[in-house]
């Protein structure tokens, strides 16, 4: 809110140059966005300058230049002049309006005032006042209104008298359908709850949003009816809401205006109304408030303000200051230790309705700046550290250790990127109000976002690229899960000047996952899967089978289907892709055998190595041989894995050469040859009858 | 048998050879051929001492060690000539650049989180998480913004179509995107008895079209403290504390009133300007200072909401913004930036 210093000083006087009191204004919770000299000024003036105040939206009372004018008389300790009012009609010369108020709980008070007028233009000081602040001035009885809005903060809505049907006006709610054109030209067709101001025939005005065009006061108007009244804030607000229209006066009755300023603000109309010789009012003051509000009284205690602040705030500085506020301070109970004061709140005040909302005013004015600083006791030790913060971190740093950089995406992605990444189309969680079709529904898995991120930087010109993702996943089945995400494209180790290129491939992904689990101290189990996102026949499921027996699917890796990434603007001749997605909320859950971790002691005997070469079919899977080899092999065998495999023209059509490594070792002796010889052996039987196999010679 | 002038004539045999040796490689050779453990020409005359008569025996196997000693002397000093200091052969180009071990990099909001998370746990904090979809009660009415309050359009919401289905205790189904990290307050409260002493950190979602200092979603760490006796002066304390350890120990720390529904007072906090160092620049709007977090005591109608008594304990709160934090600590001038996931700029943080 624009407010000018000129103005401020009709009712409090003080020294500060602007750039003073807007630092005071914003330590004391106004902000003073910036300092401007008026329009009617060529240079910034102390005297005169328009400081841009942040009213923040519980203090409704500030967004007039007489609520900051109270704030600067608190903060200098200066007197406070109360703005001239008109002394109020005695008699009621002609009562030509019917007022009828026909629901007090959306209005619970309705004061109007009848004025005979002529209408022109405002006088240049009015009208410099106005463009100051930023309002574009109309008539005098506009203007007029406008003025006192921003002088008191309260809105008023003037009406052309002769313009009412049957010279009435109805507070009620509007029927459904109802319309009206409001002044800005627009027609509005009104809700039952929405509460507007009638006359006989139709609505005449949205109550405390916007008048209509039919009542507006115009050059020929000749007698106004000024509204002054105190709407409840949430139906002011909803109404704002569902019209989709905030005007000056919504956005002070939605936060909450003063019940008693309906008739100061009238007085301060017609005050100025004779001052600028615009007309003369009928009074007397109609007003309409059945049930008066009873004022808040607060007890505070002085022993409270200082268990909040931490410090001592000498008594005699928290009544001075409540005082200069408008508050009404009475002394309740005077014992040193427990001294306390009756509060009674100004009703202008709406933000203030309990202890600790005096106390935040005493601290405003004690000043946080001047506040000391201390540390908390520490009356008990820290919760146990929860399992998912080292292992999360573990997870990043295995996945920034094997080459990937970590990515955050949006939550919300495209509907088209989510739908093939989705078993069940019912499942995809949808924003009812996104902020365009880019960003329409919660991503369903974290590939989508990292496919894109991955496409992105091909664009610019990336070829090797490996990006992993930790983060929520939505769907209907499952709600929010976390996940872990991981794309793979390009070469599989950095380039070299003496050593070859190679692309990434599937188990260069697939060993990133096994060193995930491996740190994690889970065991995997990879299977082939089938599934469209995938390149079939280069799939595997990932796994987990817990100490009872029971598999838990934690996820998947494999060769992204190349026409998911090509519709992301990913190139048709690109590299392949390796896509892995887990599901960390079900990783979370399985038991990890570094839990009581307890070392082995390192060998003390030495080991042998024996390297076994087999030609096997080529679809024997390497996990069934291994697993042969274990079951034949005595306790000695320490490792087993393949350290070759290929085919030639010495191998027959569909035989492969699978070549392993096994290493021996006892705890307790040092192995001979001819026990290894024979554990071979057994081996290379076993081998033989499960699987066919024969030694390489 | 072995006579003391086999001994001799070794040594000279040796010395001969060792004249004749041109590089390191032979000179290993040398050395396995004389005192290799097993058939070196040393240990093979050395057994032969068993045969010589006994009187015999101490001198010649003195003689044999000096033997030893000598040759491996002579073998060290002639060593030091083919120490690869002087054998130019095996020179290479140092300055090629080293072979690459591939390295991913961190979040830059990531480090950040994770550096805030550290300071916190260093004093005794516990760290949570909670879910992303929310619902109206955790995340505005139990905080003191009911349906109708003004303070709603502070924090402008994403709904989802539908329901997702309760998360983490809670009964009631999530229809919002949390607009804040401030419902983990709630969330934890409901289920736990004072001391609290908790950060939350976590991804929070407000309907703000992207622009170089918005973004639809950022990240939040959401600080709560309550027991029987805390103050204002102690969030001041902590608050300092946090921001000094973050950007530096030189760093003025400000706080000014503000409007949160839940707290009270409330606070905005501001530190000096980074760019400027508090001299006054554009950045900072000429004042020096730049907001960097909310804070504010408990509001008692929060404590009620959890079942928590107000006049028994005090509390506070606040909430900090990853994003705008790592704005202001790495520079970097567009928050649309760390969601784009661009490697020219992760690449960069390579810590």
């Amino acid at each position: 809110m624009r407010i000018l210093t000129s103005w401020l000083r009709d009712f409090v006087t003080f020294k500060a140059s602007a750039q003073e009191l807007a630092d005071v204004l914003t330590m004391r919770g106004f902000e003073v966005a910036s300092i401007e000299p008026p329009p009617y000024a060529t240079e910034l003036n102390d005297e005169d300058a328009i400081l841009d105040l942040e009213i923040t939206a519980n203090r409704p009372d500030c967004l007039s230049i007489f609520g900051i004018a109270r704030e600067v008389s608190t903060i200098y300790n200066t007197d406070l002049d109360l703005p001239i009012l008109d002394s109020e009609p005695s008699k009621d010369k002609d009562s030509t309006l019917t007022v009828t108020l026909k629901n007090s709980e959306l209005c619970p008070r309705y004061a109007t005032l009848i004025t005979d007028v002529t209408i022109e233009p405002s006088p240049a000081w009015l009208v410099a006042r106005l463009k100051a602040i930023g309002i574009r001035p109309i008539n005098n009885v506009v203007d007029t209104t406008n003025y006192v809005m921003y002088e008191l903060g309260h809105p008023m809505h003037a009406f052309d008298l002769e313009r009412l049907n049957n010279h009435e006006l109805q507070i009620r709610q509007a029927a459904l359908g109802e319309k009206i054109q409001t002044i800005d030209g627009q027609e509005r067709i009104l809700q039952e709850n929405m509460l507007v101001i009638a006359d006989a025939k139709k609505v005449q005005a949205i109550a405390g949003v916007m008048g209509g065009t039919n009542s507006e006061v115009t050059t020929t108007t000749r007698v106004v009816v000024f509204e002054s009244a105190y709407f409840e804030p949430t139906s002011i607000r909803r109404t704002s809401k569902q019209l989709g229209l905030s005007t000056d006066s919504s956005y002070r009755f939605e936060r909450g205006t003063d019940i008693k300023a309906p008739i100061v603000a009238l007085r301060r109309v017609q005050a100025i109304l004779t001052k600028i010789k615009a007309g003369h009012s009928r009074g007397p003051i109609v007003d309409r408030y059945p049930q008066p509000k009873k004022s808040v009284v607060i007890e505070l205690r002085h022993q409270q303000v200082g268990r909040v602040l931490g410090i001592d705030i000498d008594s005699q500085f928290i009544v001075d200051k409540l005082k200069r506020l408008g508050f009404e301070v009475k002394k309740d109970k005077t014992e040193d230790d427990n001294l306390s004061w009756k509060v009674e709140v100004p009703t202008y005040r709406v933000d203030v309705n309990l202890e600790i909302d005096l106390i935040e005013e005493i601290a405003r004015y004690h000043g946080y700046d001047k506040l000391p600083s201390s540390f908390p006791d520490l009356k008990q030790p820290p919760g146990p550290t929860e399992q998912w913060i080292p292992r999360q971190r573990l997870l990043r740093r295995l996945l920034t250790a094997n080459g990937c950089s970590e990515a955050i995406n949006y939550g919300f992605i495209e509907q088209a990127a989510a739908v093939p990444f989705l078993l069940d189309p019912n499942d995809i969680v949808k924003i009812s109000n996104p902020l365009s079709e880019k960003f329409s529904v919660m991503r369903p898995a974290l590939l989508p976002g990292l496919i894109d991120a991955l496409v992105r930087n091909r664009r610019r010109e990336h070829h090797d690229i490996r990006l992993f993702e930790i983060g929520k996943r939505f769907s209907h089945n499952d709600g929010e899960t976390l996940g872990l995400g991981v794309v793979m494209t390009g070469l599989g180790k950095p380039k070299y000047w003496n050593d070859s290129d190679r692309q990434a491939d599937f188990f260069d992904l697939k060993g990133v996952i096994e060193n995930i689990f491996n740190e994690l101290g889970i065991t995997p189990e990879f299977k082939i899967t089938e599934t469209p996102i995938l390149v079939q026949g280069r799939s595997s499921t990932v796994n987990t089978i817990t100490e009872k027996g029971v598999e838990i699917k934690l996820g998947y890796l494999g060769q992204l289907n190349p026409t998911i990434a090509i519709a992301r603007g990913f190139p048709e001749i690109g590299n392949e892709i390796y896509v892995a997605e887990l599901d960390l909320e079900k990783l979370e859950q399985v038991k990890s055998t570094h839990d009581q971790f307890v070392a082995k002691s390192v060998p003390r005997y030495p080991s042998i190595v024996r390297d076994l070469a087999i030609i096997i079919s080529e679809t024997l899977p390497a996990n069934s041989v291994r697993e042969t080899i274990r079951a034949a092999a005595s306790v000695t065998l320490a490792s087993v894995w393949e350290f070759d495999r290929y085919k030639d023209k010495s191998i027959s059509k569909g035989y492969v050469s699978l070549a392993l490594r096994l290493t021996f070792r006892a705890e307790d002796r040092t192995l001979t040859d001819s026990e290894v010889d024979k554990t071979i052996n057994a081996i290379v039987g076993a081998l033989k009858e499960q699987h066919d196999a024969k030694l390489r010679q | 048998m072995t006579s003391p002038s086999d001994i001799d004539q070794l040594k000279t045999k040796f010395l001969a050879e060792l004249e004749t040796v041109s590089s390191q490689s032979d000179l290993q050779d040398l050395r396995d051929r004389y005192l290799g453990r097993k058939r070196g020409a040393v240990a093979v005359i050395l057994k032969t001492v068993a045969q010589a008569p006994t009187d015999q025996r101490p001198s010649l196997g003195s003689k044999i060690n000096k033997l030893k000693k000598d040759i491996e002397q002579a073998l060290l000093a002639r060593k030091k000539v083919f120490s690869p200091l002087q054998d130019r052969t095996n020179e290479i180009d140092v300055t090629l650049t080293g072979r690459k071990v591939l390295l991913g990099h961190r979040h830059p909001l990531t480090i950040l989180r994770e550096e805030i998370e550290d300071i916190f746990l260093n004093l005794g904090f516990e760290i949570l998480q909670g879910p992303e979809a929310e619902n109206e009660y955790h995340n505005f009415e139990a905080l003191n913004m009911p349906a109708a309050h003004p303070a709603r359009d502070m924090q402008d919401t994403f709904y989802l179509q539908d329901a997702l289905p309760p998360q983490q205790l809670s009964s009631r189904p999530a229809t919002l995107l949390r607009t804040h990290t401030s419902g983990m307050q709630i969330r934890y409260m409901e289920t736990r008895t004072p001391p609290v002493r908790i950060i939350a950190p976590g991804l929070v979602y407000r309907r703000d079209n992207p622009d170089p200092t918005h973004s639809p979603m950022f990240q939040q760490i959401e600080g709560l403290l309550v027991g029987d006796r805390v103050t204002m002066t102690d969030l001041k304390g902590t608050l300092e504390c946090f921001l000094q350890q973050l950007f530096s120990s030189d760093t003025h720390v400000m706080f000014r009133p503000s409007f949160f529904p839940y707290t009270e007072p409330s606070a905005e906090v501001f530190i000096t300007c980074v760019f400027c160092n508090g001299d006054g620049c554009s950045i900072c709007k000429k004042t020096g200072w730049l907001e960097v977090l909310g804070s504010g005591m408990v509001h008692p109608t929060v404590f009620e909401a959890v079942g928590y008594d107000p006049e028994r304990y005090t509390g506070w709160a606040f909430g900090v913004g990853i994003d705008r934090l790592a704005l202001l600590k790495y520079r970097v001038e567009d928050i649309r930036l760390f969601y784009d996931n661009d490697l020219r700029l992760l690449e960069q943080f390579s810590f």
